[in-house]
């Protein structure tokens, strides 16, 4: 009973593919019951982002009334994004804003890369130490806010005291009611915060690299530095684009810190864009044109938001299931 | 100390040291000044006052503990309230975010729907935008639903934005779950419900603990939200509550670092017990991607 | 136990074939393998008979019902898994009581089953252990026994040796060789490795791209494969393929080569290559039904020595024919150099010829 189905039948099978190919409405429909199971998340993510999302569009073409009335709002066409981009603050909080999203990040990323290197492999007291590192990650914005604005205080600050004791100045320096130290005082804090985030993302990518290249490479003569740099940093790549995006973002959006420690002053010193966004909207209740700086800020996270995609995406539909 | 696995070289010595002394530094950046809060929060008022400050207090004292637990005095009365509403929001939205993200990550981890791609990107870009602009008309869509100065607004809220990484996180468990474990219980003669029920959740333990840590931990700090649509005092959680504590003692420093040290004590002893949990999961995520 | 029978089965992702339109019939109590090379739909046919995937057309019977649109509990079937898929947070034990607890039966005959199980397999020993204290050999068993508790009408076996060394393997080889003689047990059984199909099945089903190839005992495969990549893929050395031409000198037909040498075909030889679309033919053969030659021989053709193998009792040379790799098995007292010039004698009775343009095999009709 041999039966042969070899090219030959090939022909004839091919030439019944297209009507076996299921359209997308077929598809859907056959794999109804998987969409049960993300139903809910989606049910609740359409309420809470979806409508806010299409609402803020739509408050930044009107005028509305400082209760809120929307009944009583109106159609003003472009004039918020106008006044937006002729208000003089708003260049220089756009440049405040890339300063601080850039620093940030910067120091965050470098930070956590040295204690990442520094804490991979074996000694004691690794774990302790990683566990203290990772602290102020976890603790709330508010408390490291009052925290180092304490620390920062003009006249009782530790910080400002310690360097009066160490020589390096006089008198107590005025951390963040001084214009020209506002900004970088406040970058120093939100590096605090968050530095241990870059750590542990590169830790676990520490971990990818496989210890027999490192071996390869010292078998080869490179030098530490030639070893970090042609064989761990490349397989930290992907990790250090996810983390640096996700930091950008993060800095970018951030609010807690500059809002309770200075407000954006000493006169806008420190003002970024989510700050003046708050101003602008329960401060001064300028609805639409805080609804349009949010459109603005919403273009450029979704710029963020497709490398970030594009770096997540890699490899991950490589691993199919079924 | 060593900055490398094995190098007994002579020659590696410098980078060794290196970054022996940056860890050092680095520790010292960071716990700098939450000894300095600890300090502060042992201190009367008038110690905390000084110039140059007492490095260390020379009467400790806790009676600014004391004072935030003790429930018969306004203070105490207002701190322990705040506390226990920012328990309530965050334990409700943890066990809800659980609820919610556990089978949409496990839909995501597993199927191969039409969308499937664009709706788990979709759920994560949700990361990309900050609070404050989602104020606005959240806001709005609270007095709609008059949830303003409810919890369930606060609640429905942090849902949101806990899911993406809740699911993001769950969902590098799951795939690191053989999809041939389900295959073979369902063989066995179990429903996929069963198969996800005996086989895949005893598996995902860790992942679920990890997560619910983290949405709690997202939860309770949260601030903004908070700020916004809660105007009544018994209302409030610690986050705002401690903000308005100090605006209407703005010279109580001490007292402020109790509160602050007490605020950070939950989120803290949660995390230094689970750590290994979240690293791991943290990892999974993102480095498998 | 039962028998299988697949009908026009399909699984295609858009305009990708998995499986396409594969029919066969497992009788009650046959060992089939499933064998190709990775993503010939080996396993996917296996899973579309284990219901772990929907199917997209035709129709699957196990015993005397359809199940081609039922759930993989209601099929009676069992599975065992590549990488045994043992659950890790259960015992042994409770591994194996899994599938009884999943049908409800009671706690008594459960323990019995289950013991019944493991001294058939040899774990008893093991029953209180988690599967990641296991040996490989012993998680093999352990799945092996997670299939047997049941009693199902079908054994379903996915590549179950191809996590284990060389030596366990060809242990367990024979094992799950007596396992299904004492049971007189249907299996069907996936491997990409023709040998294990070869040495256990009753009968094997070779695949490629999507399609059945060929479905036979392995001597009715290994004897008369259907088309070339049968040929290459059943048989270890392969054998050897060399694409040549057909030429006519009157009634004597011959094949030539580019190199310019001719081999005369025997009178059914003939027959077979005229056949052939048009006039490229390829001629197989086997390494044992090859002469080497180290003097020019009447009706042998010219190669190169390539390489040698010598393996202990017997001696494999590899010879350039025609620009073919051509395998053939000499006496370990032999003695070749590379480069050296031989010459090839064919058994015209044992050799094959197949279409140059189909691939199929010619037959003298």
């Amino acid at each position: 009973m041999t039966s042969a189905t070899g090219p030959a039948a090939m022909s004839s099978a091919s030439t019944r593919a297209p009507s076996r190919r299921a359209s997308l409405g077929q598809r859907i429909w056959t794999q109804r019951a998987d969409y049960l199971y993300v139903l809910p998340a989606l049910v609740v993510m359409l309420i809470v982002i979806a409508y806010p999302v299409y609402y803020t569009i739509e408050l930044s073409f009107f005028k509305t009334p400082t209760s809120l009335q929307l009944k009583d709002k109106i159609f003003v066409g472009l004039e918020n994004y106008t006044t937006i981009l002729t208000s003089g603050s708003f260049w220089q909080v756009t440049w405040q804003t890339l300063i601080w999203t850039f620093f940030s990040t910067l120091f965050a990323f470098l930070l956590g890369l040295g204690a990442a290197l520094a804490l991979h492999g074996e000694f004691v007291g690794r774990g302790v130490l990683r566990a203290l590192l990772l602290i102020p990650w976890v603790v709330s914005a508010v408390a490291a806010s009052y925290v180092w604005k304490w620390l920062y205080h003009s006249d009782f600050g530790a910080i400002g005291a310690l360097l009066v004791q160490l020589g390096l100045t006089d008198q107590p320096i005025n951390f963040i009611d001084n214009r020209s130290t506002a900004l970088a005082s406040l970058i120093v804090v939100n590096v605090w915060k968050e530095f241990s985030f870059a750590m542990i993302m590169l830790m676990a990518g520490l971990q990818t690299v496989p210890e027999q290249l490192l071996r390869a490479a010292r078998v080869d003569g490179a030098s530490p530095w030639q070893r970090f740099w042609h064989v761990t940093f490349p397989h930290l790549a992907g990790v250090s684009t996810v983390t640096v995006l996700l930091l950008t973002v993060q800095n970018f959006n951030s609010f807690i810190i500059p809002w309770i420690m200075t407000g954006g002053g000493p006169a806008g010193a420190s003002d970024i864009w989510i700050t003046q966004i708050y101003q602008l909207a329960f401060g001064r209740q300028r609805w639409g044109v805080a609804a349009a700086y949010s459109v603005l800020l919403f273009l450029i996270m979704m710029v963020l938001g497709y490398f970030y995609v594009r770096a997540l995406t890699r490899g991950d539909d490589a691993r199919a299931g079924a | 100390m060593s900055t490398d696995t094995q190098t007994p070289q002579r020659s590696f010595d410098g980078w060794k040291w290196g970054g022996r002394v940056f860890l050092t530094l680095l520790l010292i950046f960071t716990v700098m000044p939450m000894a300095w809060m600890l300090i502060t929060s042992l201190k009367t008022g008038f110690a905390a006052m000084q110039y140059p400050p007492q490095w260390w207090p020379s009467e400790p004292t806790l009676s600014n503990y004391t004072r935030l637990l003790d429930p018969s005095n306004s203070v105490g009365q207002d701190f322990l309230r705040y506390f226990w509403n920012s328990l309530w929001v965050s334990t409700a939205t943890t066990i809800l975010a659980v609820i919610v993200a556990v089978p949409a990550a496990y839909a995501f981890s597993r199927f191969r729907f039409p969308g499937r791609t664009f709706l788990f990107f979709a759920v994560l870009l949700r990361n990309m935008f900050p609070a404050v602009i989602f104020l606005v008309p959240l806001f709005i869509l609270m007095r709609l639903l008059g949830l303003v100065n409810t919890h369930g607004s606060l609640i429905l809220t942090y849902l949101t934005f806990g899911l993406p990484l809740a699911i993001w996180l769950l969902k590098g468990f799951y795939d690191n779950i053989p999809i041939q474990l389900e295959q073979a219980a369902r063989i066995d003669g179990a429903t996929r419900f069963q198969a996800f029920l005996y086989i895949v959740m005893p598996l995902s333990t860790p992942g679920i603990i990890a997560t619910s840590i983290y949405s709690f931990i997202g939860a309770w700090n949260e601030y903004i939200y908070a700020y916004t649509f809660l105007t009544r005092h018994d209302q409030m959680t610690l986050p705002v509550g401690i903000q308005r504590f100090f605006s209407e003692n703005a010279t109580d420093w001490p007292g402020l670092m109790a509160a602050t040290f007490m605020m950070s004590v939950p989120v803290v002893v949660h995390f230094l017990v689970l750590q290994l949990y979240i690293v791991r999961a943290l990892a999974e995520g993102s480095v498998k991607h | 136990m039962a028998q299988v029978v697949l009908k026009d089965v399909v699984k295609n992702y858009g305009s990708v074939y998995a499986v396409n339109h594969v029919s066969l019939t497992v009788n009650d109590g046959e060992f089939v393998a499933l064998v190709g090379p990775s993503g010939c739909g080996k396993t996917t046919t296996l899973n579309l008979i284990a219901g772990l995937i929907p199917i997209s057309d035709g129709t699957i019977v196990i015993g005397e019902r359809e199940v081609t649109r039922l759930d993989p509990k209601d099929r009676d079937i069992a599975m065992v898994f590549q990488n045994y898929a043992l659950y890790p947070n259960k015992t042994v034990f409770n591994n194996l009581a899994f599938p009884l607890q999943m049908r409800k039966q009671p706690r008594e005959t459960i323990e019995e089953k289950v013991k019944a199980a493991a001294k058939v397999l040899d774990i008893t020993h093991l029953l209180e252990r988690k599967p990641r204290e296991l040996s490989g050999g012993q998680q093999q068993r352990v799945a092996l026994g997670r299939a047997l508790v049941r009693d199902p009408a079908v054994f379903l076996m996915d590549e179950p040796l191809s996590n284990l060394d060389a030596k366990l393997r060809v242990q367990m080889r024979s094992e799950i060789k007596r396992f299904h003689h004492n049971l007189n047990a249907t299996v069907v059984y996936v491997t990409h490795d023709q040998l294990e199909a070869v040495t256990m099945a009753d009968k094997m089903a070779v695949m490629n791209g999507g399609f059945l190839q060929q479905y036979d005992t392995p001597a009715q495969v290994f004897a008369n494969p259907v088309n070339t990549f049968v040929a290459s893929f059943v048989g270890s050395p392969a054998m050897s393929l060399i694409p040549l031409q057909v030429v006519t000198h009157g009634t004597d037909v011959a094949l030539q080569s580019a190199e310019g040498w001719e081999l005369p075909l025997s009178p059914e030889n003939a027959r077979k290559a005229l056949s052939a679309k048009g006039k490229d033919v390829v001629l197989g053969a086997r390494h044992s039904t090859l002469k080497l030659h180290k003097a020019p021989h009447p009706g042998a053709v010219p190669g190169r020595v390539y390489t040698v193998e010598p393996t202990g009792d017997v001696t494999f040379a590899q010879v350039f024919i025609a620009e073919a790799v051509v395998n053939i098995s000499v006496e370990p007292t032999v003695m070749l150099d590379p480069d050296e010039q031989v010459w090839i004698e064919f058994d015209q009775s044992r050799l094959h010829l197949f279409d140059g343009e189909t691939t199929m095999a010619l037959s003298a009709r």
